[in-house]
């Protein structure tokens, strides 16, 4: 019982940091390799808004996450927005700049050390019992809420509202989708907030439940095997992703040896872009090498 | 009048060309080469490091320097990359004037140090990380360390430390990060606990990329282990711990002290939680941890309870600077670091005693500290035990 709570905890949080991933490139085909960074940035937000607003945690949470959100946006408009027209791979070039970038500010800013913006929240962290023996702690319950949460609103999203059907059309075929109204840099801009806003309230359950430190750009590391398997342009994906990563990580430390854990997001990863390259939802896509 | 003139002026004309060498040697520097982790993945730790010396070495050049020269500290931020270790290297060893390199980085930069080192006759004073092999007896003439860091000696101590609390039946279980130094000086705990007579449960090697602890803990609670000893980066052993708890488990955790201790243990407010360690915490309240705390004021982002390898490595090249005769060389440093007993002031169970067998030190002095849910106070759950280094 216990083993499958571990495996349901890590899928939810590598579902919830793997769909900013997914956001992102099913709209502009970019891969944001500042991902991580963007997610501990909000984490860091919310610690110094812990301070500022000291005694109001729910301030602090909130404006964290809107904070995140208008980060995207900001974001796209301030740098990304210069790149569309170039090619992809100089877009993803300059994500990678901006992680360099953002992790050096953190640095900078709040030094290197450990912070636990629970405390400064004066929340508590008590383990819920599951039966069985088993129990997760009150944060990893609320990731799982919230990843369950997040999929469904974006399900809802995609399939009911006007913005989320424009989004998709930009995804299939921005020049089309141009010609008939949408704005295209409104909907790369949704789509980067939306993406920081996910990987933000990831970053931020992150660091209430284990900590913050600049070690916390690795984890989206591990999660982008998670999107990849799935197929980079399905939500539906990052959750198949993130169940299989998520299950041979946690099995592979019960039953084989924990040093196998951390390659078997990549061996898994290896398997299917050998199998099939675009992943188990993703489309299919032909790829110009001339 | 003229001729008097003329005398004096000669006088004071000689007495300025006597004095002229004695000021431009007065303002010469010793200079000293700081290479360490100020943005990278060992930040927290090293950072503080690299902050304690620049501020020790600040308030040294305000009281006069050292026999009259000031300190000058070239810093380098080598974020825990060999090839940004080795450019630093490369460029204090060039450097005529440089006499000593200072590291505070993860170990997998002491191999491009240690080779320039070796190449040019530079020492190394190993102040952050743990300390490299070639400074316990036999020493490598060039490689010094202070930092409170010995892998398989903290395993021993703290093997011992539980056989002392509970000599029964007793299992005990590992953690350890997935890097060389953590994980062999835990596989190197679990052949001594067995050699006490202990059971070991179980040893967890936890990938440095963990996202979730509880699989680890999962497996230590099924083992059934009355506790847990680990020697890991902090954030692998508290996370351990911690996911322990949350599985209801209530045995004793045993852990390094790591410069966030302190803090930690006031976090965590469990009285089985325990870390043990060679650096006196600050609830001692020595006088040289007042000393500290005002040097500290504002002058670093880390509390001054991560300051204190810092100020050790400072106080130790202090005392070694002022023994090298002016003017000072890489081979009289090294002559002078080879014989040298240094007075830790209470930050440590007793002085660091070099001679040029050991760069280590001869003795180490463990405490074990903890939380006392009664006093609502960390306490020292025991006192300074001596362990020989031969």
């Amino acid at each position: 019982m216990q083993v499958a709570a571990n495996i349901v905890v890590l899928v939810a949080i590598y579902a919830l940091i793997s769909c900013g991933y997914v956001l992102i490139y099913r709209v502009s085909r970019v891969l944001n390799l500042a991902h991580g960074e963007l997610m501990m940035l909000a984490a860091y937000l919310l610690l110094a808004l812990g301070t500022l607003f000291d005694g109001s945690p729910f301030i602090a949470l909130i404006g964290a996450a809107v904070l995140s959100l208008a980060m995207g946006l900001v974001l796209y408009v301030v740098l990304m927005r210069r790149m569309t027209g170039e090619l992809v791979i100089s877009a993803v070039l300059v994500t990678i700049a901006l992680g360099i970038f953002l992790r050096g500010a953190i640095v900078l800013i709040w030094t290197g050390r450990l912070y636990h913006p629970i405390d400064q929240l004066l929340w508590r962290n008590p383990p819920i019992a599951l039966g069985a023996g088993a129990a997760i702690s009150t944060v990893a319950m609320v990731t799982i809420v919230t990843a369950v949460a997040t999929y469904a609103a974006l399900f809802v999203f995609f399939q009911f509202t006007r913005w989320g059907v424009r989004m998709r059309a930009v995804g299939e075929n921005p020049l089309l989708a141009a010609q008939r109204g949408i704005k295209l840099h409104a909907t790369y801009a949704l789509a980067w907030a939306m993406a920081t806003f996910t990987g933000g309230c990831a970053g931020i359950l992150l660091s209430l439940d284990s900590g913050l430190d600049t070690s916390m750009a690795v984890v989206s590391l591990k999660a982008f095997p998670a999107a990849l398997v799935g197929g980079l342009d399905s939500l539906r994906g990052a959750i198949v992703g993130s169940l299989i990563v998520a299950t041979a990580e946690v099995l592979s430390i019960q039953y084989v040896d924990p040093l196998v854990s951390d390659v078997i997001p990549f061996l898994v990863l290896i398997v299917m872009l050998m199998v099939r390259p675009w992943g188990f939802f993703g489309t299919k896509e032909e790829i110009d090498r001339e | 009048m003229n001729t008097i003139f003329a005398k004096r002026f000669a006088i004071v004309a000689l007495a300025c060309m006597a004095a002229a060498p004695t000021a431009a040697l007065a303002a010469d520097p010793y200079v000293v080469g700081l290479t360490g982790d100020m943005t990278g993945p060992d930040a927290g730790n090293s950072g503080a490091v690299a902050d304690t010396v620049r501020i020790y070495f600040e308030k040294v050049n305000e009281r006069g320097g050292i026999n009259g020269h000031p300190v000058q500290v070239i810093i380098r931020d080598n974020q825990s990359q060999p090839s940004r270790a080795a450019s630093d290297a490369q460029e204090f060893v060039n450097d005529p004037n440089l006499l000593i390199i200072v590291t505070a980085s993860l170990s997998s930069t002491y191999v491009p140090t240690i080779s320039e080192s070796k190449q040019h006759g530079v020492p190394v004073l190993f102040a952050g990380g743990v300390c490299p092999t070639e400074v316990f007896p036999p020493a490598n003439p060039l490689l010094f360390c202070t930092s409170g860091y010995a892998a398989d000696k903290d395993a021993e101590y703290a093997v011992d430390y539980v056989r002392s609390v509970s000599p029964g039946n007793v299992t005990v279980g590992f953690v350890s990060m997935a890097i060389p130094i953590s994980r062999g000086g835990m596989e190197h705990g679990a052949a001594v606990a067995e050699s006490k007579g202990m059971k070991v449960g179980d040893h967890e090697i936890i990938p440095p990329t963990t996202v979730s602890f509880s699989p680890y803990a999962t497996k230590l609670k099924a083992a059934d282990v009355d506790w847990v000893i680990s020697w890991a980066p902090w954030i692998t052993q508290v996370k351990a711990f911690e996911a322990l708890r949350e599985l209801g488990w209530q045995g004793k955790f045993i852990t390094y002290a790591h410069n966030v201790a302190e803090e930690e243990l006031k976090r965590i407010k469990d009285p089985g939680f325990l870390v043990f360690g060679t650096n006196a915490m600050f609830i001692g309240n020595q006088p040289v941890h007042q000393d500290i705390i005002a040097a500290a004021q504002g002058k670093t982002k880390f509390p001054y309870t991560y300051l204190n390898e810092g100020w050790i490595a400072s106080i130790t090249l202090e005392a070694a600077l002022k023994k090298v005769p002016w003017p000072p060389t890489r081979a009289k440093l090294v002559e002078v670091m080879n014989d040298l007993t240094i007075d830790m002031r209470g930050m440590r169970g007793g002085p660091i005693v070099w001679t040029k067998d050991n760069h280590f030190r001869r003795e180490l002095f463990y405490r074990v500290y903890g939380w006392n849910s009664t006093q609502n106070s960390i306490e020292v759950v025991k006192d300074w035990v001596r362990m020989d280094v031969k």
